[in-house]
């Protein structure tokens, strides 16, 4: 079984003009299962929140907020920004394994030409900016169809190319707020501000960008047509809170913060276990199951009291309940209860923080992460790729690019630019693999 | 023109969430999809609510939404002719999507490797909570579990209180979107000259290659050693979540490169000459921090959330309103774009679903049929196979259908 098993998307090509964590999301996929990626971003200007150049911090600051766990929005490794800080950013270099990096400014002529030039010769374009930025640069699917009329477009902006939010600027967490979700997450006795920043928004159109994409490139090979997908991350998030849309829509009944409660389980939650900030989430569906769980924790007053007696009551009872296993959990270390209680047939897991998540043994077993030595970035551990096929064995193929890597590849050997065509890009500044200091101040050195 | 993924046949030997959910989103684009029931349904039609907090098979809305253009027969897996029947509908089929436990479609000879022998095109996706192979396979695993163990639960949240998961099914939903990707990606494959596969999604896996934060957080901790931390409400001044006057609004006001035209809005020029207001928000001095949050929160406390959403938008800053499905139901942008579905169900009425995820430019969008009643299309597809209606009629006698 080895012929045949070539990874899918092998020999198509992609470029992106993507910012923040969507878009790249997508490519990431599309690499992953063999497309070339080909990343067009700028030198002369900032692309947002992609390599982290708007806000570089020194070695002082970066350790504060390691400290603090705020990481979501990249660090450089032992907190140290170095000279090129945007290719070391731990958010960047988390999806951007196995694209290329071409620089080019598709708001300047020669990044116009540039850019069209390449749009020939692939055949997808992935983009997620606001829908303006498109319009400004005049580079519209009915645009680029003209150079290139087999090519699919995915526009992926926050809320679609039309409407009255047409043009509203928005991370996956305010699109989540937009469409219920951010509500819907909440503590019930809580309040939204205690539940900040979340990018669900950005995973699920992450996957669902590139099954769309996929699709069309399927619907392609047999009709010969491209065509636009517009993907707004609010309409492709929808139908993942489709029931709870249903219960209004059917029932008129608005939804209330659901925090970790279950419809119809009890118990359900997460608990406190030994040590700081450790915990276990338990699933108690049936009176067998919570009979194990009593015996695995000896709560066997538990097992007598009249409130806990069947589901019902248990739901009924549910904060007492809650309270009253906290006892018993917190004396517990959170993995050991967590595999005493799957011995018993329970349904629990441990919550498990990065640290935890790295030293997985189900992780570990299935070769789940991968280790990459990045030149000027160190080796370091990687998420790997989230789907096995058994037999189409996949690893990330190449690191991520700096900035402009492959900038003299694409330009002279891909795109036919002579090398005195391509020095004068080099001379004016439009392609390079820095960002000059008018554009990133060289400030936490 | 033809839909993206017309044509294709695909069984779906799943319930609960996530394989209805990539055989929703195949059925969706055009690909035929047969769901092979228990005698008494998918688990999720025994799942409230139900239409009205009746409960009824045909009524619970979790499996009405996803199963929308999908046909229903039923079998009654136990039957000795089961697997046989299995294997006739496989043979005809191009996809199929199970998610029995590990192991248990070798133990019914089913394995991919016996049904790709003479079906080299065949595409197995198989999704479970820990995937086939590991020392965690055979563990229970709910939407809660694998959030907590695979996803970033650890960081949602408030610091002076319990972790909480994020809403419904989301890790299911995704992990049935990740599949459908590698369905597709695979069946692109085999139009390319290629063959088919045994997909092995792990829905533990998926959280662990969650753009949620997840990955970045996971090359962030192996980058520094630290882990992500649940932050305090308001850790950042003038920006998250805060309370309007009818409401909750998420804005980012401070730290970006727009900050100084929110304090212009605000009413606090003033501010835009002080040193901090140059600094990322974390690491403002206290009085700023302070001075800054109480006009800001005045600012919000005076607005309605759209309102708060569309002035702001207007200067360019990030953010959103926080809506309850009641607001969402009524807001004018999603009805302008037609979002919603208005479907027909025999049993359950009339309702507006949420429907499609994308819009194409060549392929206008086929009308959406109703989820399946248990069984609906029993005679037209077991006569697919070659079944005559009196053996049809004689499984149903013997409670094999």
């Amino acid at each position: 079984m080895t012929t045949g098993n070539f990874l899918p998307l092998d020999g198509y090509r992609v470029a992106e003009i993507t910012v923040v964590w969507a878009g790249p999301h997508v490519t990431q996929l599309l690499g992953e299962w063999g497309a070339e990626v080909i990343r067009v971003e700028p030198t002369t200007t900032i692309q947002p929140y992609s390599r982290g150049a708007e806000r570089i911090m020194n070695k002082t600051d970066q350790a504060n907020i390691a400290k603090l766990g705020i990481l979501a929005g990249g660090i450089n490794p032992d907190t140290t920004p170095g000279a090129d800080p945007w290719n070391r950013n731990s958010s960047f270099n988390s999806h951007s394994r196995n694209k290329k990096s071409m620089s080019c400014d598709i708001m300047t002529p020669e990044g116009r030409e540039a850019f069209l030039r390449l749009i020939k010769k692939v055949d997808v374009l992935v983009e997620n900016n606001v829908p303006t930025t498109i319009e400004r640069a005049n580079i519209t699917y009915e645009q680029l169809k003209k150079i290139n009329p087999k090519l699919i477009m995915l526009r992926m902006p926050a809320f679609g190319l039309s409407g009255p939010y047409k043009n509203y600027r928005a991370f996956g967490t305010h699109v989540e707020g937009m469409i219920g979700h951010h509500w819907l997450r909440g503590y019930p006795d809580g309040t939204p501000d205690e539940t900040g920043d979340a990018f669900t928004a950005d995973a699920l159109a992450g996957v669902m960008g590139a099954f769309a994409v996929t699709s069309a490139l399927i619907h392609r090979e047999i009709t010969g047509i491209g065509q636009q997908i517009e993907m707004p991350l609010a309409e492709s998030f929808l139908p993942a809170l489709g029931e709870w849309i249903l219960d209004y829509t059917m029932n008129n009944r608005v939804a209330d913060p659901q925090g970790n409660l279950h419809r119809e389980h009890a118990p359900h939650s997460i608990y406190p276990t030994q040590g700081e900030d450790s915990w276990i989430a338990i699933d108690c569906a049936t009176d067998e199951e919570f009979i194990s769980l009593c015996i695995v924790l000896n709560a066997h007053d538990l097992l007598e009291d009249e409130r806990f007696k069947s589901l019902d009551k248990r739901k009924l009872y549910e904060q007492e309940l809650n309270e009253a296993l906290a006892q018993y959990t917190q004396r517990w270390n959170n993995d050991e209860l967590f595999h005493s209680l799957q011995s018993a047939s329970v349904c629990a897991g441990a919550v498990h923080n990065e640290k935890k998540l790295l030293e997985s043994p189900q992780l570990s077993a299935r070769s789940f992460f991968e280790e990459l030595e990045i030149k000027g970035v160190g080796t370091h551990i990687y998420p790997g790729i989230m789907t096995k096929w058994k037999h189409t064995p996949n690893q990330i193929r190449s690191s991520p690019p700096k900035l402009g890597e492959h900038n003299k590849e694409i330009y002279i050997q891909f795109l036919g630019y002579t090398e005195e065509e391509y020095n004068e890009l080099i001379n004016k500044g439009l392609v390079g693999t820095d960002y000059s200091e008018e554009v990133v101040p060289r400030n936490w050195i | 023109m033809r839909q993206l993924l017309e044509g294709l046949r695909v069984i779906e030997l799943s319930n609960n969430v996530a394989g209805p959910f990539t055989g929703k989103l195949l059925a969706e684009y055009g690909a035929n999809v047969i769901k092979i029931e228990p005698r008494e349904g998918d688990p999720a039609r025994h799942e409230g609510p139900y239409k009205d907090g009746i409960p009824n098979i045909e009524t619970s809305l979790l499996f009405l939404h996803l199963n929308t253009n999908k046909k229903s027969i039923t079998l009654n897996f136990e039957s000795k002719n089961a697997v046989n029947i299995i294997k006739k509908f496989i043979e005809k089929t191009d996809i199929v999507i199970e998610s029995f436990p590990p192991g248990q479609m070798e133990n019914w000879d089913l394995s991919y490797e016996t049904l790709a022998k003479d079906h080299e095109n065949l595409i197995m996706a198989s999704i479970t909570p820990f995937g086939q192979s590991g020392p965690w396979k055979d563990y229970k695993a709910s939407e809660i579990v694998l959030q907590a163990l695979g996803g970033p639960l650890h960081a949602n949240g408030s610091p002076f209180r319990e972790p909480i998961k994020s809403g419904g099914n989301i890790a299911q939903y995704h992990a049935g979107i990740a599949t459908a990707f590698a369905c597709i990606a695979a069946r692109l494959r085999i139009v390319r000259g290629g063959r088919g596969d045994h997909i092995d999604q792990a829905i533990y896996e998926a959280q662990a290659g969650f753009r949620d934060r997840r990955t970045a957080f996971t090359t962030g901790t192996s980058y520094t050693g630290h882990v992500a931390k649940r932050q305090p409400p308001g850790a950042r001044p003038a920006s998250g979540p805060r309370m309007t006057a009818d409401g909750y609004a998420n804005i980012f006001a401070s730290g970006s490169r727009r900050f100084p035209a929110a304090l212009d809005l605000i009413g606090r020029s003033d501010l835009k000459d002080h040193p901090d207001a140059k600094k990322q928000p974390h690491l403002f001095s206290q009085e700023f921090a302070a001075e800054l949050e109480g006009s800001w929160m005045k600012w919000l406390i005076s607005r309605d959330k759209k309102t708060a959403v569309a002035e702001t938008q207007k200067i360019g800053l990030l953010g959103g309103a926080i809506y309850t499905t009641k607001d969402l139901v009524e807001d004018e942008h999603y009805k302008s774009r037609d979002v919603w579905d208005n479907i027909d169900h025999p049993v359950a009425g009339s309702a507006d679903y949420t429907g499609r995820q994308i819009l194409l430019s060549e392929i206008s969008r086929k009308k959406p049929l109703h989820a399946p009643l248990l069984g609906e299309s029993n005679n037209e597809i077991y006569a697919e196979i070659g079944f005559t209606k009196k053996d049809i009629a004689e499984m149903k006698t013997k409670e094999i259908i």
